[in-house]
């Protein structure tokens, strides 16, 4: 049976003597991940408007 | 035996199509596992006799690390698969992992110092293990300022794939550095050979952070797949039809 392994809440964020270590990495971790998948995101959206810009301008040159 | 299954992988077209479900699939996954995974190694996994709650480190540095050169496996098979097959796809993922790769690297090489702190009393030494990690972000890094130089997307995958092979003979030297040199490194948490040295408790969060990482890293590297393909077919009438939907 899974038991927490802290006394506390407080107990578990200090992580003693080792909280000041182990969260700043799972922070990190966190912002690599969300970072890499917002700059996914964001190069798809700016690849399609770019197509998008490019197919409007080749439509307007044939008028 | 039918090869169409691997045809269909020239297509960039059928491949954007269908990444798209793959993407959200590995998304809700990674994401459920990796709670799992970090909830129950933070809070539930057993605290270690002689490291203290460090340790808990172990279970984003070893996925992280694992999948660091995992990934530059997975672009020396893409090399091989664009340099047989000439497969226009296969350039792609090696572009998209090289970012990716890089970014678990540096996070590997972070979270093992911070690590170190506690456990060694330093941040850094100079050991074998952590030098030919840092070798490993070189090589992504110069994959990624290769590509940058050259305009041609054909010629500049062809010297990306040479230089991912050449690579290649770093990942031996950083599974067996623990063994061929003294080194402050542990030897590996977990191997496929050998039952683990650790009990179960501490393990099972740590393979279920492992297989979340690896759907995370699925995840991102096809979404990165899908905006390069975009880019590179703008030219073609699927993409104009789909920029004109969006």
């Amino acid at each position: 049976m899974l038991e927490f392994q802290f006394e506390s809440l407080m107990a578990f964020l200090e992580m003693a003597p080792h909280g000041a270590y182990v969260w700043p990495v799972y922070v990190l971790g966190l912002l690599v991940l969300g970072g890499l998948s917002w700059v996914n995101q964001r190069q798809h959206r700016q690849a399609i408007r770019l197509v998008k810009r490019q197919f409007e301008r080749e439509e307007k040159h044939e008028s | 035996m039918s090869w169409r299954w691997f045809h269909q992988w020239g297509s960039p077209r059928w491949f954007y199509e269908r990444a798209h479900r793959g993407q959200l699939v590995c998304g809700w996954l990674a994401l459920i596992l990796l709670m799992v995974g970090s909830i129950w190694g933070l809070g539930f996994a057993p605290v270690d006799y002689q490291q203290g709650n460090s340790y808990r480190i172990i279970y984003l540095h070893v996925p992280v690390a694992f999948l660091a050169q995992s990934m530059y496996a997975a672009m020396a098979v893409c090399a091989v698969v664009l340099f047989v097959w000439k497969m226009k796809l296969a350039d792609v993922a090696m572009q998209a992992i090289a970012m990716v790769g890089l970014a678990f690297t540096v996070l590997s090489l972070v979270s093992g110092a911070v690590w170190g702190k506690p456990t060694w009393g330093t941040y850094w030494v100079w050991d074998a293990r952590l030098t030919s990690m840092v070798i490993l972000g070189f090589l992504y890094l110069g994959l990624i300022g290769l590509r940058a130089a050259i305009q041609d997307p054909d010629q500049a995958g062809k010297a990306c794939g040479i230089l991912v092979l050449v690579g290649v003979v770093n990942l031996p030297i950083i599974k067996y550095s623990v063994e061929w040199w003294n080194t402050l490194h542990q030897p590996a948490s977990l191997k496929l050979t050998e039952k683990p040295t650790m009990p179960a408790s501490m393990w099972v969060p740590l393979l279920v952070n492992l297989l979340g990482y690896y759907i995370a890293a699925a995840y991102l590297v096809l979404g990165s797949m899908r905006a390069i393909v975009i880019g590179r077919e703008r030219r073609a009438s699927w993409v104009k039809e789909l920029a004109g939907r969006a």
